[in-house]
């Protein structure tokens, strides 16, 4: 075991290999708040790349609904209750628990549980189910005593890959050019070491070829200098891809490390797992900050104010404005009067974003052709 | 997870130095049989009990034996070699799914007998090989493809284009309107390919007409395994009142030259997984080397 470093829980942490950190780290944000479960990041993944035998029940790309709903079933409640002491340092913001590979039994090299067919079964359950309230108190009171919100979730390129940790083979690896992580098709040979060990639930076995596939980061996009699929398909705009820096050498401005490091908006999503994921959270803002803290670390409450301050930080508004606004990737950005400017690897522009859209109001009667209109915003 | 390097030192130094003293001898017949392992060939050959343990050296491990012995015969007719394989198994498993596993074993033998390689799938440089026997693949040769639809008989997939529509149903008026649940076959054309990842990438796992249930390797140390190029082994299992029964057939003086030379004598060592127990890859029960005797006259 090696000692590395792992930014998000401020220590060092035992794993399997040594630091080793991709030229490139493919990075992700998801605003929950914008999420309205449409599903079609879900088709545009299906109908892409998962669409054969055997694939019937995988998701690479799933929206489900918490605090009930997961896919896999239970993906997270099952290891979170393995998971002991989950604590937070108060005054350094360190992680004081143990991560899946500091709570391996002996004989394993991770602390993961192995899903079931059945848990892969019901993809949107406790999606607009009439559930009872979980107990952490309510948004909406009275009537409305329940709160719920949509997470997109794919799989987290993490810096330090559970499944990587678990494969025996090494048949599993992480791209040095961009950190995209893949499974080699042609070296698997089934163990499914790693569907037990990620603790995202994030890779899958195809019960007719045998062996285990994964999210592949729409790799032959991001050679071309495009956004995935469920990124360039969120008709929500709720996402963003880009390249993601380290507390160390983030940029200003690089939307993506705008948002996650300078001004810590997004967060990533259980952090205390241990493996770095790199698709990050802007929580939701009306869910009680104990079920989210546990969900997305100790900055939550802070990652909150700020959303709510956005109006105020033309900067940082300015950087959610890029989300699914173009196909190309955005490097680097920059606000220039009332509008939002994306830029690509060579800093020629790709977008220009208004921080107000034009409206025009027409009026109800159409003189003209002598009808009626009805404007829609 | 702690004490890995200690027992990694431990493993290296046993598998280098403790050959077990007993052994086996492959005595000469006539001719055999590849498939009947009831055939009178075998009356007269001298078992060996090989002691097999669960594999907790090495991550990923297990700790409860499921198996504790396989008994282990061998004839030869001069240019074949034949062993047979027995163990105590309380259900056949054959199946697949996410977490469905089958039953499995496989013989190694030293490439080089001399070299002396590790029990645990050889070493850098002390290379052996394997000869690998699935429940699965039997089943998938004998009873048809394992597929979604054998382990979840109502799933249905006709979407893609090439689904054939013909016998669709019984009703002609019907047959225009569905299309039959596309069969591992249709999978196998060229566009087909393009739906099934592992096939496409021609892994060895992902092979929709496997010709016999076995699949020869080669191995320098765990994690290394490598299927061969030349494939010349057979084998042929039959599962009767909670005991496997696998005949594991091979050239005596194989062409292949990755094959292992098996005379005068050399080693070898067992492994068997027992799916119900979801034993899979390094999750096993192995055997340390026994000696192997060939009697060729």
């Amino acid at each position: 075991m090696a000692n590395v470093n792992n930014w998000q829980l401020k220590r060092e942490m035992e794993y399997p290999y040594e630091e080793s950190r991709p030229k490139k780290q493919i990075g992700y944000i998801f605003d929950t708040n914008k999420c309205i479960a449409c599903q079609t990041c879900t088709v545009a993944c299906k109908t892409t790349w998962t669409s054969g035998k055997g694939q019937e029940t995988m998701f690479w790309n799933n929206v489900e609904t918490k605090p009930y709903g997961g896919y896999p079933s239970k993906w997270d409640i099952n290891l979170l209750q393995e998971l002991d002491g989950q604590e937070w340092d108060k005054t350094t913001g360190a992680y004081k628990g143990k991560t899946i590979f500091e709570a391996a039994e002996e004989g394993e090299k991770v602390k993961g549980w192995m899903p079931n067919d059945r848990d892969y079964a019901f993809p949107n359950i406790g999606e607009d189910e009439c559930s009872s309230a979980v107990d952490k108190g309510a948004f909406f009171n009275g009537f409305h005593n329940v709160w719920m919100f949509y997470m997109a979730r794919i799989c987290n390129h993490c810096t330090y890959p559970g499944c990587v940790a678990a494969c025996p083979r090494k048949a599993i690896y992480k791209r040095e050019e961009d950190g995209i992580v893949l499974i080699d098709e042609s070296r698997c040979r089934g163990y499914r070491e790693c569907i037990k060990a990620c603790p995202y639930k994030k890779t899958f076995f195809n019960m007719v070829t045998r062996v285990s596939e994964k999210c592949i980061g729409c790799f032959p996009l991001i050679e071309k200098g495009e956004q995935p699929r469920c990124v360039q398909t969120c008709i929500g705009k709720i996402r963003l891809q880009g390249f993601l820096g380290t507390p160390k050498t983030a940029r200003i401005d690089n939307p993506i490390d705008h948002i996650v490091h300078f001004k810590k908006l997004a967060l990533p999503l259980y952090p205390q797992f241990g493996t770095e994921p790199n698709v990050y959270y802007i929580p939701p803002i009306h869910v009680p900050i104990d079920f989210l803290q546990q969900m997305f670390g100790p900055g939550v409450a802070e990652a909150i104010e700020t959303y709510k301050n956005l109006k105020n930080d033309k900067q940082l508004l300015g950087a959610l404005l890029l989300f699914s606004s173009t196909p190309k990737i955005i490097y680097t950005y920059k606000v220039i009067g009332e509008e939002a400017v994306g830029y690509d690897e060579a800093g020629v522009e790709i977008v220009r974003v208004p921080f107000v859209e034009q409206s025009v109001v027409r009026p109800f009667k159409d003189e003209v052709n002598g009808t009626f209109r009805t404007n829609t915003p | 997870m702690k004490n890995s390097s200690i027992y990694s030192v431990l493993a290296l130094s046993l598998g280098m130095a403790v050959a077990n003293a007993q052994t086996l001898k492959s005595t000469k017949v006539a001719g055999f049989s590849e498939k009947d392992i009831n055939a009178k060939e075998w009356e007269k050959a001298v078992a060996l009990v090989v002691p097999v343990q669960p594999q907790n050296i090495i991550q990923p491990a297990f700790n409860k034996a499921t198996i504790t012995e396989v008994s282990v015969k061998s004839i030869n007719d001069g240019r074949s070699i034949a062993f047979l394989l027995e163990w105590k198994d309380s259900s056949r498993n054959a199946m697949v799914d996410t977490k469905v596993f089958s039953d499995q074993v496989a013989i190694q033998f030293p490439q080089v007998a001399a070299s002396e390689p590790s029990f645990m799938m050889g070493n850098q440089g002390g290379r052996v090989h394997i000869i690998h026997w699935k429940a699965i693949w039997q089943d998938d040769i004998e009873k048809g493809y394992r597929d979604v639809k054998t382990a979840h008989p109502n799933y249905w997939s006709d979407m893609y284009y090439f689904s054939k529509k013909e016998n669709a149903v019984n009703e002609p008026a019907e047959k225009e309107k569905f299309a039959n649940s596309a069969t591992v076959d249709q999978f196998k054309s060229v566009e087909g390919r393009n739906y099934m990842h592992g096939a496409y990438a021609g892994n060895p796992m992902s092979l929709f007409d496997r010709k016999q249930p076995a699949e020869e390797l080669i191995a320098e140390g765990y994690g290394t395994l490598t299927t061969q190029a030349i494939q010349n082994s057979n084998a042929w299992g039959v599962y009767e009142k909670g005991v496997w029964k696998v005949l594991i057939t091979r050239p005596l003086a194989s062409e292949d030259n990755a094959d292992a030379k098996l005379t005068p004598k050399t080693q070898f060592a067992i492994a068997v997984w027992d799916g119900a127990a979801e034993n899979r890859g390094g999750r096993k029960h192995y055997s340390m080397w026994s000696e192997l005797q060939v009697v060729t006259k």
